[in-house]
């Protein structure tokens, strides 16, 4: 049977968060009026940490908002309602008071639970099959390792230009000749591909003299205060042609950054800044999109109706998983402490890596984490792990930003050591 | 026909030239694998080619800082950290630097660098990397390790005897008839020595005895044998004897009584008034230890260097220098708070006069570099700023390929320079050059990492659901 493919719809509103969702409904729930579903929306706000990140506490005061944050409050708010509105989960009355549908109740009351995202997850696609599109083309974009997207970002001090020497566009110019060559290294060893990136790199340089942030002479120097902006014209430039010209997507960075975070959330997709030795984001799926798996480590998360397809999301959880997680844990734990040369190392490093090496979400690592770790403490596995808190994640600041800590028996834990009793050899 | 007065065939050449003659270089001056190893008798590797411009602030600061500062001062510093700033971490001349800072100590006891007011010797101390000096009792045998391994006991030893002969036999000028002062230590350590000369080993033992540093010691420190009062005969000390001595003793509180007040008393006697403890790769120590052993080391640092009944924390004798990585202070910053060593020595200020910044080089760095390694190997004289075969673009480019980290850059250069040996026809070496063959000799430095993105495992998802996997 064949049928047209509906096309997706890519535009977003502009959130990552899916709780997003649930204080809205919440809010809802409990007032009808529009400014006091606004008033109860600012304090699930704060109280769910829907901040930059879930991670960090918010500092500011929600009865107490400056008049921009006031209005990026108002922003969001308003468009979690439109987006709501759209998946029949509220309805606004024409004197703008809200009210719940039957199907806003239902996701309400699932919240909590792994349905309440799946439920989401089936909104989204059968109003826009944006996460359709999105992995179709991963597995596409990349022949070599099937679904990796790489987008590599390199500072001018990761490439060794210090801040004050670089003054002039003579510097920026070869910094941008040192980052093209970099990244045409970095496209040929994960992509295996070969481009030339000169092209590019002087256009953009161009752009830069075009728009004065750049005087013409080579010898001249800019502005200092110019720098940063300088540098993120780099940034944004090389992502975008990776995301369109190397990927072939056609939307902007921000929103596929949001279709991508939403997705982690979900657990269809895997998204890192924090690979150990990469300088950069990662992206890959960590689901799939067939007509029907043969493997009993998929788990269906949706149907298209169209063709029939499904988007089944990889959770290897069987023994023969549980083992392979094991083996992948010690193998990544080892190369991580080779590197670092230290006993306990950052567990979130070797959660991306185990990650990237099973293909599964975080969601996953965590469980069989959990597993792992209840089998050796009833001495099922001869393996010794040791999970500490080094420091809790409200502690340190940027790194946890994005990076979300992982809990294991009920804690929160940073690092981890692992160990095998003498004379115990892997694979035993 | 015998094969005594057989020829051969093909002819024997007469002359040829050196690989690297035609650089006017002997050999090639640059090491194949840069990694300092201090023992190494070759000096492309031993820390013994070292261009001090290339860590001049860092030097100057510890040379006003810390050697330069009187240690009869109660406020003087007791320890410093040696800050990477570089995220490479590794290769960055850190263990050079150090080498070569002890060798300027030792070279005139820091009496030169203090204008007189200190007399010091520096030890160079590395943890052991598998982990091992994970306690500070093992930290504590590393450094007396380093200790014997520098031969300042044998030194104390020689100045004690060399004021004692001074003081008893007043004609003979011993000190005049040595020119190189490393024979004379060796001299005064020999027995036969004292024999022909006739000097009376007894009597000279019992004058350093009565040094007014050493009165507090117990009967059995190894020094006595000479002199004691419980033997009818005393016998020659040497270094060997404070070698065996420690091993007997018990480790912990013996031990570090032993190292931390009864041999700082014998420094003492021997006019010494500090002394430098450089620790390198210090980062070996808290990277193996847990939570609890990292507090209680810093629990015994703080003990033997500031608080506790050691003669040494009482006069501060011993200032140590701690190597740290970008990443250390953040795996021992807590310990270091809960131990009070942050309030004694605070590790997380970045600007303090005991914080060496140890930054990156740069493009100046690089040609300085190249340039005191050839000039080492040239056979004929060359102009102040020839650093030929490379020309300026060439070693600009290489500082870039190399990320301005020294041991790169010298493997690099090792590896350029022996590729234009083998083509004929280069007499330079220039950027483009640089550029055909950087990737040349990168290779052991650079290993692929099994968990780098191109090369770690990872599976095909669609093959695994469709059962193709």
């Amino acid at each position: 049977m064949h049928s047209t493919v509906v096309a997706p719809n890519l535009s977003v509103r502009k959130f990552y968060f899916l709780e997003y969702f649930y204080i809205l409904l919440e809010s809802v729930a409990r007032y009808r009026n529009r400014e006091q579903v606004f008033e109860s929306f600012k304090l699930l706000k704060q109280q769910y940490g829907l901040g930059e990140s879930k991670f960090k506490k918010l500092t500011v005061d929600p009865e107490n908002l400056s008049e921009t944050q006031l209005k990026r409050y108002r922003y969001t708010f308003n468009q979690v309602i439109e987006e709501a509105k759209g998946y029949h989960l509220l309805a606004e009355d024409d004197d703008g008071t809200l009210q719940l549908t039957g199907e806003g109740r239902d996701l309400l009351e699932k919240f909590g639970t792994d349905s309440y995202n799946i439920e989401l997850l089936d909104l989204m696609e059968n109003s826009s099959r944006a996460f359709r599109h999105l992995i179709d083309r991963m597995y596409a974009a990349n022949p070599a390792n099937p679904g990796l997207l790489v987008f590599p970002v390199y500072s001018p001090y990761q490439l060794d230009f210090s801040r004050v020497d670089t003054k002039t566009t003579g510097d920026i110019r070869r910094y941008g000749d040192a980052l093209a060559t970099r990244l045409e290294k970095d496209i040929d060893s994960n992509l295996g591909k070969r481009v030339q990136l000169q092209r590019g790199n002087h256009e953009l340089i161009q752009r830069l003299i075009d728009s004065d942030l750049l005087p013409r002479e080579d010898t001249k120097p800019f502005p200092s205060q110019k720098y940063n902006a300088i540098v993120s014209r780099f940034r944004a430039y090389w992502l975008n042609y990776f995301l369109k010209d190397i990927y072939g997507y056609d939307l902007s960075l921000s929103a596929f950054d949001i279709w991508i975070y939403r997705g982690k959330q979900i657990g269809i997709i895997h998204a890192t800044e924090f690979y150990p030795g990469f300088f950069g984001r990662l992206v890959f799926p960590t689901s799939v999109i067939v007509p029907n798996s043969k493997s009993q480590d998929f788990r269906e998360l949706h149907r298209y109706c169209d063709d029939g397809r499904h988007l089944l999301v990889h959770q290897p959880l069987d023994e023969k998983g549980q083992e392979r997680f094991v083996d992948s844990l010690w193998k990544g734990y080892l190369s991580l402490r080779r590197t670092h040369r230290s006993y306990f190392i950052n567990l979130s490093a070797l959660r991306e890596v185990v990650c990237y090496n099973m293909r599964i979400s975080e969601r996953v690592f965590e469980l069989l984490l959990n597993r792992a770790y209840k089998h050796r403490i009833s001495g099922n596995l001869r393996m010794r792990i040791s999970l500490e808190v080094d420091r809790l994640p409200e502690e340190t600041k940027a790194t946890y930003l994005k990076q979300a800590p992982v809990m294991v028996d009920g804690k929160y834990r940073n690092i981890i050591a692992i160990d095998l009793p003498e004379g115990v050899s892997h694979n035993e | 026909m015998s094969k005594l007065t057989r020829k051969p065939s093909a002819p024997s050449l007469q002359n040829a030239p050196a690989k690297f003659e035609k650089f006017n270089l002997t050999e090639n001056p640059f090491p194949s694998e840069p990694v300092v190893n201090k023992d190494s008798e070759d000096k492309r590797i031993n820390g013994g080619i070292y261009e001090l411009a290339l860590r001049e602030s860092e030097y100057e600061k510890i040379r006003t800082n810390f050697l330069a500062q009187s240690q009869a001062d109660p406020n003087h510093l007791r320890l410093g950290y040696i800050m990477d700033e570089s995220y490479i971490g590794r290769g960055n001349g850190k263990s050079a630097f150090l080498l070569h800072l002890q060798h300027a100590v030792n070279s005139q006891f820091c009496l030169d660098l203090s204008d007189g007011v200190n007399k010091c010797f520096a030890i160079y101390v590395t943890p052991e990397p598998g982990g091992r000096t994970k306690s500070f009792s093992a930290f504590v045998d590393a450094c007396y390790n380093a200790l014997l391994a520098s031969n300042v006991i044998s030194s104390c030893c020689a100045i004690l005897r060399l004021n004692a002969i001074a003081e008893l036999y007043p004609d003979q000028r011993i000190v005049d008839a040595y020119s190189d002062e490393q024979q004379l230590v060796e001299d005064l350590c020999n027995e036969e020595w004292f024999l022909s000369r006739q000097l009376d080993l007894a009597e000279i033992g019992r004058h350093i005895h009565a040094n007014r540093f050493l009165q507090d010691l117990p009967p059995d420190f190894p020094l006595f044998k000479e002199a004691s009062a419980n033997s009818l005969f005393g016998s020659f000390v040497t270094q060997q004897d404070f070698a065996e001595f420690y091993e007997k003793l018990r480790k912990g509180k013996e031990r570090l009584e032993f190292v931390f007040s009864y041999l700082i008393r014998l420094f003492q006697a021997a006019d010494f008034n500090g002394a430098y403890v450089l620790v390198d790769d210090f980062e070996r120590i808290p990277d193996f230890q847990s939570a609890r052993q990292k507090k209680d080391f810093a629990l015994e640092l703080r003990s033997v260097l500031f608080d506790g009944l050691y003669h040494n924390a009482r006069i501060g004798f011993l200032d140590f220098l701690f190597v740290l990585h970008a990443g250390v202070p953040r795996l021992i910053s807590d310990a270091w708070q809960e131990s009070g060593m942050e309030a004694r020595s605070p590790i997380s200020q970045r600007t303090s006069r005991h914080i060496i910044n140890f930054t990156k080089l740069t493009k100046q760095h690089v040609t300085l570099l190249l340039k005191k390694y050839l000039d080492e190997y040239r056979i004929g004289p060359v102009q102040p700023h020839d650093i030929s075969p490379f020309t300026p673009d060439a070693a600009e480019r290489i500082g870039e390929v190399s990320e301005y980290n020294a041991a790169r850059i010298l493997k690099l250069a090792y590896g350029l320079l022996g590729k234009a040996a083998e083509e004929n026809g280069i007499r330079e070496i220039d950027a483009r050059f640089v550029d055909e063959h950087r990737d040349t000799d990168q290779g052991s430095l650079e290993k692929e990492s099994p968990i780098a993105v191109n090369t770690a495992e990872t599976i095909d998802l669609n093959k695994k659901a469709l059962g193709d996997a």
